[in-house]
């Protein structure tokens, strides 16, 4: 009698462990979520032969949490502030510097590559005056 | 130099004061915040140092099939953009990647092939300089791979592995971003016009220097 008892028990859990993650998934079988609703992360369902307490306890584990205590999960709870001084410095760094840096670059080498043509441009042209200059006095002479 | 050159000066110039005051009425880019706002000189500078690229291609080609000293004189200065706007490019591009990737510099396939492109055309550069006789022949061909490279880098984002964003952001920007945008490339494109005028001037007089010098001594001798 005990022994049925037993069985019996092991049983419905086994039926409660297995048939609530499989419900889980027909749940959220894309044809039947409604829009905007995230699946549950269930990990797929095996069906390992169990032949006692320690791959019972396997078996648990692989099959994850069910479904409604899924759904009792709570966010976790925010214990501190952190200051964003005290953040990773690549997490902290911000965006204006380099933005400002961008830009400066930009129009200071633009700028100055203008200004170094037009300075070669103006000493070739005086280069030439003061040679047609003097190819006329030596033509004179 | 020509009539058109110091209007279009000007407005070269007032579309660059007033740029800034154009980008800051772009929203900011749901995931990036701020720093996409380099975008707005990153890109046009990346479509002049391509376009420059090109047209020193071009001009190589067409200096070694005619043997014309304005192709030339073309490709030198079409070199020099591609430097300028390539290092503006490859300055900008970091600036933005350490905020928005949080890495300065990933070797993916566009900016490894940008910097080969920058690369070529600072050996067509270096070529002309220091290669003496001849040596604009040789850098009209190093030229040609230059141009080459140009197809590479623009459809690289689509077929390798990358983070950066693909050729498909500008045609999908909303008008508020894409104003702005097309703005600063009009803006970038001017300046490129003007510099390459300005540069091709200093090729055209500096040739008509070594001319000069030459009659001068055969008129001593």
């Amino acid at each position: 009698m005990m022994l049925l008892l037993r069985a019996l028990s092991a049983s419905l859990v086994i039926l409660v462990v297995l048939v609530a993650p499989l419900a889980a998934q027909q749940r959220d079988r894309p044809d039947r979520r409604p829009p905007g609703v995230v699946p549950p992360n269930v990990p797929p369902l095996t069906l390992p032969v169990v032949h006692g307490d320690n791959e019972w306890l396997e078996l648990r584990g692989r099959l994850g949490r069910p479904a409604f205590l899924q759904a009792q999960a709570k966010p976790t709870q925010q214990e501190e502030f952190t200051p964003v001084s005290e953040l990773p410095p690549e997490e902290q760094l911000a965006a204006a510097p380099l933005l400002i840096g961008a830009y400066a670059f930009v129009l200071a080498v633009l700028f100055g590559y203008l200004v170094t043509v037009s300075r070669r441009l103006s000493a070739i042209t005086r280069d030439i005056n003061r040679l047609t200059a003097e190819m006329k006095t030596a033509g004179r002479g | 130099m020509p009539a058109w050159f110091t209007p279009a000066a000007l407005v070269c110039g007032l579309l660059f004061a007033a740029s800034p005051l154009v980008i800051a009425t772009a929203p900011y880019e749901s995931t990036m915040g701020l720093v996409q706002k380099i975008f707005y000189y990153h890109m046009p500078s990346a479509w002049m140092f391509l376009i420059a690229s090109i047209v020193c291609g071009v001009s190589s080609v067409r200096f070694l099939a005619t043997g014309d000293a304005r192709h030339d004189r073309t490709a030198w200065a079409a070199a020099e953009m591609t430097v300028l706007f390539g290092l503006v490019t490859l300055v900008t591009g970091p600036l933005w990647a350490r905020k928005a990737w949080g890495t300065w510099w990933v070797w993916d396939a566009r900016i490894t092939s940008s910097l080969v492109g920058w690369m070529i055309a600072w050996a067509y550069l270096i070529l002309r300089k220091y290669g003496g006789a001849g040596s604009e022949k040789l850098a009209a061909g190093l030229a040609l791979f230059g141009m080459a490279n140009v197809p590479f880098i623009y459809i690289s984002v689509n077929y390798w592995r990358t983070i950066h964003p693909a050729t498909t952001v500008v045609p999908r920007l909303p008008v508020s971003m894409g104003f702005p945008l097309w703005y600063c490339v009009i803006a970038f494109l001017l300046l490129f016009v003007l510099l390459l005028k300005l540069r091709s001037r200093v090729a055209e007089q500096a040739a008509r220097l070594d001319a000069l010098y030459l009659a001068l001594d055969e008129q001593r001798s």
